[in-house]
């Protein structure tokens, strides 16, 4: 008896299984399995799921989910594409519409035009308002005082947005005939003024050491050997002019290195001023 | 099998054998400037071995820069590159590197176009 109810119970759950009723393929179930994907971060492939339905399940949810995974994923065409298809009358249109404005942004880096919102919320135009303001920073000319930039912003974001302005309107930078000039009066001070210390020292004693052993060659009447540290302390000498004028060149665009991957960094830790939905809990 | 002698190598392959001696050049300056540079890795680097902790090479270096520029500019930034080669402390916080280790110092950076320069942080890793 135990035998046969135990063969009973084993059995019934392969015919379960091998059962038709139960449709894996069915929209609801790729649609949840779409969104376990998404929340997992698979986007891609949930947004392969996602289209796959879309004929017969569709809302402004998952065509948000879309777009942004597109955006996360690094296909900003295809996401501003999708954005057009996005119902105005969605409530999810105001944050579809800044994901757009931070897709235009990422593949021109330069100032988003002047638009005007497309919703009344006020989250939202200040979330344009504050990317619109931030994306000036990508051109090379300004006609907002420092004060007029930041206002937009909160308090807590005043701070670093004001000192991405200095950054890029009064930046550090060096000037190159200066460190030409110092470097050509004393050998190697062009590129401790650049922060070089090591390079600048390294030149002062090179050419130090060569001017000296070429003096002191012609005092001890050595002129062919004198002639020689004179030809290589005139190479080394007017090589660390010119090096120096690169070095300052360099420090320049180091500085807008840093200036861009400053303001890539405040923008990423805003989300570029979009809004986050939680969609998974 | 198993009890022979393992044929493991640990030899790196070096520049020398990556070397293009070939006499391919635009012009004068660059035909002079790449037959001392044959005359050197021939006669001294080859011999001396790959002691030069950048790349490209402070030879290869001078052939670049004179590609970019002319032979008496490419001379300038040769001389400038000897002198950050005695630099001591060079290593510490200073240029990208390579995989391999060697600091990569392009002499793109140095033709005085601020356009051209590519400028790499000191910590990150170039692919070869």
């Amino acid at each position: 008896m135990i035998k046969f109810f135990s063969i009973i119970i084993l059995i019934s759950p392969f015919f379960y299984c091998q059962s038709d009723s139960f449709d894996f393929f069915s929209s609801q179930n790729i649609k949840k399995f779409a969104d376990h994907l998404y929340c997992e971060g698979d986007y891609l492939r949930a947004v392969e799921q996602y289209q796959s339905i879309q004929q017969s399940i569709s809302d402004d949810t998952t065509d948000y989910k879309i777009i942004y995974a597109y955006s996360l994923t690094g296909y900003l065409q295809k996401s501003n594409e999708l954005f057009k298809s996005i119902s105005t009358e969605s409530d999810l249109y105001p944050a579809a519409h800044l994901l757009s404005l931070k897709n235009q942004l990422l593949l021109n880096r330069k100032s988003i035009l002047t638009e005007s919102g497309v919703s009344d919320d006020s989250v939202y135009l200040r979330n344009l308002n504050k990317l619109r303001i931030i994306s000036m920073l990508y051109d090379e000319e300004l006609s907002y005082s420092r004060e007029r930039f930041t206002y937009t912003f909160d308090e807590d974001e005043k701070i670093p947005v004001s000192k991405l302005y200095d950054e890029k309107f009064n930046p550090p930078n060096k000037d190159a005939i200066a460190a030409g000039v110092l470097s050509a009066i004393i050998p190697g001070s062009g590129k401790m003024y650049v922060g070089e210390w090591g390079d600048g020292i390294a030149a002062l004693i090179t050419t130090g050491l060569l001017a000296f052993l070429a003096v002191d060659n012609f005092e001890a009447g050595h002129d062919t050997r004198a002639w020689i540290f004179t030809a290589l302390g005139g190479f080394f000498y007017i090589g660390n002019i010119y090096g120096s004028v690169a070095a300052a060149q360099i420090f320049n665009a180091r500085i807008d290195f840093e200036f861009n991957a400053a303001l890539n960094l405040f923008l990423e830790e805003k989300n570029y001023f979009v809004p986050v939905y939680d969609f998974c809990n | 099998m198993k009890w022979e002698r393992a044929d493991f190598r640990y030899e790196q392959p070096v520049e020398q054998t990556r070397r293009d001696y070939s006499f391919e050049s635009a012009d004068a300056g660059e035909f002079i400037t790449k037959s001392l540079t044959n005359a050197y890795w021939f006669f001294i680097s080859d011999v001396d071995g790959d002691n030069c902790p950048f790349r490209p090479s402070c030879s290869v270096f001078l052939l670049e820069s004179v590609r970019e520029t002319n032979v008496f500019q490419a001379t300038f930034m040769f001389f400038d590159r000897f002198t950050r080669d005695v630099n001591l402390f060079k290593g510490k916080n200073h240029y990208p590197r390579l995989k391999n280790g060697y600091y990569f110092d392009p002499a793109v950076n140095y033709t005085l176009v601020s356009e051209k320069i590519n400028y790499l942080p000191p910590g990150f890793v170039v692919d070869d």
